[in-house]
């Protein structure tokens, strides 16, 4: 997998757009969640800088993740919880 | 005062590094067990009965290591054991009457609605708060999961792996169908929000 990368990144990504673009796809989810090899990541930039589609499917795989981190409420814990917890902890022993 | 035997710790040393290393995990280890169980008083239990059982291991707790991933692994294997059966089901917000209110708003219409829509207003923060919650309640719950972890927590792949004690592998792609069921439920939003899919 890793050598294929390579290869790919060595000849002319257009020429092998389908392929390629099938990589990308597969890489997103490690890219956007900073896990991609630093060989993965450059194969990735250099690819959507040329490729419309998967450069839109990055913006979009980015805002999902966004949409989770960035706008999912937070509960709000209970006051009492942490205190319940020692009480309990203490009772036990 | 404090005799440092081994590996053997005073109770008061014990409550101390309980305090100062497991506690501070408190609020993110409640919302997820919130996003697991989707109930505010079942949520309460599995957190204290993670609480209860991490004190009873804590001497298995390696100092310095990950606490905050620890307790998420004893959390999950607590809801597997006892409270996935009884949990309670999903979608505590209608979806469909989030999306009604969307409709009526003024981004009514077919097209090019989108771009009167202003993301930073407050209405619309919450708006999409709320239907993000609703969407990810309706994935199933190993679904769920990993979002939370991952995208909510931060958490690596790696850490998800122990966790949950799935390979790798089995993390990426659960990832990956996850995001991809949740990317469905909220491509009509999306389409509202002006993003063309
Ligand atoms: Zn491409």
């Amino acid at each position: 997998m890793e050598s294929k990368f390579t290869e790919m990144y060595q000849k002319e990504p257009a020429e092998e757009k389908d392929g390629a673009c099938e990589q990308v796809a597969d890489m997103l989810d490690s890219v956007v969640d900073g896990e991609a090899s630093a060989e993965q990541q450059t194969f990735f930039n250099s690819h959507i800088e040329e490729c419309v589609t998967c450069f839109e499917n990055h913006q979009k795989q980015k805002l999902l993740k966004s949409l989770i981190s960035g706008h999912l409420k937070r509960v709000i814990v209970p006051a009492s919880l942490a205190q319940t917890i020692k009480a309990k902890i203490q009772e036990s022993i | 005062m404090s005799e440092q035997t081994g590996k053997q710790l005073s109770k008061e040393e014990k409550d101390a590094r309980f305090e100062a290393e497991l506690l501070p995990v408190l609020d993110p280890l409640y919302n997820f067990a919130y996003r697991l169980t989707l109930d505010e008083d079942d949520a309460n239990d599995l957190v204290q009965e993670t609480y209860l059982k991490a004190y009873r291991f804590f001497d298995y707790f390696e100092q310095g290591t990950n606490a905050k991933a620890w307790l998420f692994r004893i959390l999950k294997n607590s809801f597997i054991n006892e409270f996935r059966k009884k949990s309670k089901q999903p979608a505590k917000v209608d979806y469909s009457e989030v999306e009604g209110y969307y409709n009526t708003d003024d981004v009514e219409g077919e097209n090019g609605v989108a771009t009167t829509t202003d993301m930073r207003s407050e209405s619309v923060q919450d708006l999409i708060g709320d239907e993000v919650a609703s969407a990810l309640n309706t994935l199933p719950v190993d679904f769920r999961t990993v979002i939370i972890l991952c995208d909510l927590e931060g958490f690596t792949y790696e850490e998800m792996a122990k966790i949950l004690d799935i390979p790798i592998g089995t993390v990426r792609s659960r990832l990956h169908r996850a995001r991809n069921s949740l990317k469905e439920k909220l491509e009509k939003y999306a389409k509202t929000m002006g993003y063309n899919s």
